[in-house]
């Protein structure tokens, strides 16, 4: 199991354009990144508000939904959280590449 | 005034689009094709999380901003574009 998640971060970094990648358990914490650890810090807790807080939202619309990717396009980049069984995938990307 | 409603028919008749709301600065809903219930419960959670998105990126780096927003749930799929003085929300069913 823990081989298949290698493979896969590895894949989603290898992409062109990508310019980090996080992993955030259930506590908050990151447990993987590519980044230095400051900015990897900033962005699992901001985002892991965001993140909740666009979850809630889908689900106050309707109990039934669940928020499965949130998308965020800045003039910068963008930064893309998925959510599963709470962990936290964060990518960050120009769009551009 | 007729160039907003004539983008406004083209995304409505988009295949999937269920529902598109225009919210000002307040978070008032302006516009909208869903009923009224939907567009204030919309409006109200859309405006929040706007908000926190703007913020969040800014805290990030005070130079950028925030152009787009998607959440993708199960069900479908919600677009926001903030401007200045509006937000327009788009909700669509990706599969159709």
């Amino acid at each position: 199991m823990k081989v298949d998640v290698e493979g896969t971060l590895k894949r989603i970094e290898s992409y062109k354009g990508v310019i980090g990648t996080i992993v955030v358990n259930a506590e908050g914490i990151p447990i993987r990144s590519t980044l230095d650890n400051s900015t990897t810090v900033q962005y699992a807790g901001l985002l892991r508000h965001l993140a909740a807080m666009a979850r809630s939202s889908v689900r106050d619309i309707d109990p039934q939904n669940d928020l499965t990717v949130l998308r965020i396009h800045s003039k910068k980049y963008e930064i893309m959280v998925a959510p599963e069984n709470n962990y936290l995938l964060i990518v960050i990307q120009n769009p551009c590449e | 005034m007729a160039e907003v409603e004539e983008t406004l028919k083209r995304i409505q008749s988009q295949k999937g689009v269920q529902g598109i709301i225009v919210v000002n600065s307040e978070g008032i809903p302006i516009k909208t094709t869903l009923d009224n219930s939907s567009t204030v419960q919309y409006a109200g959670l859309i405006h929040q999380l706007v908000l926190k998105a703007r913020s969040t990126i800014r805290d990030i780096d005070p130079q950028n901003d925030l152009l787009f927003l998607r959440v993708r749930s199960k069900k479908n799929e919600i677009m926001i574009a903030p401007d200045k003085d509006y937000f327009l929300i788009v909700i669509q069913n990706p599969s159709a």
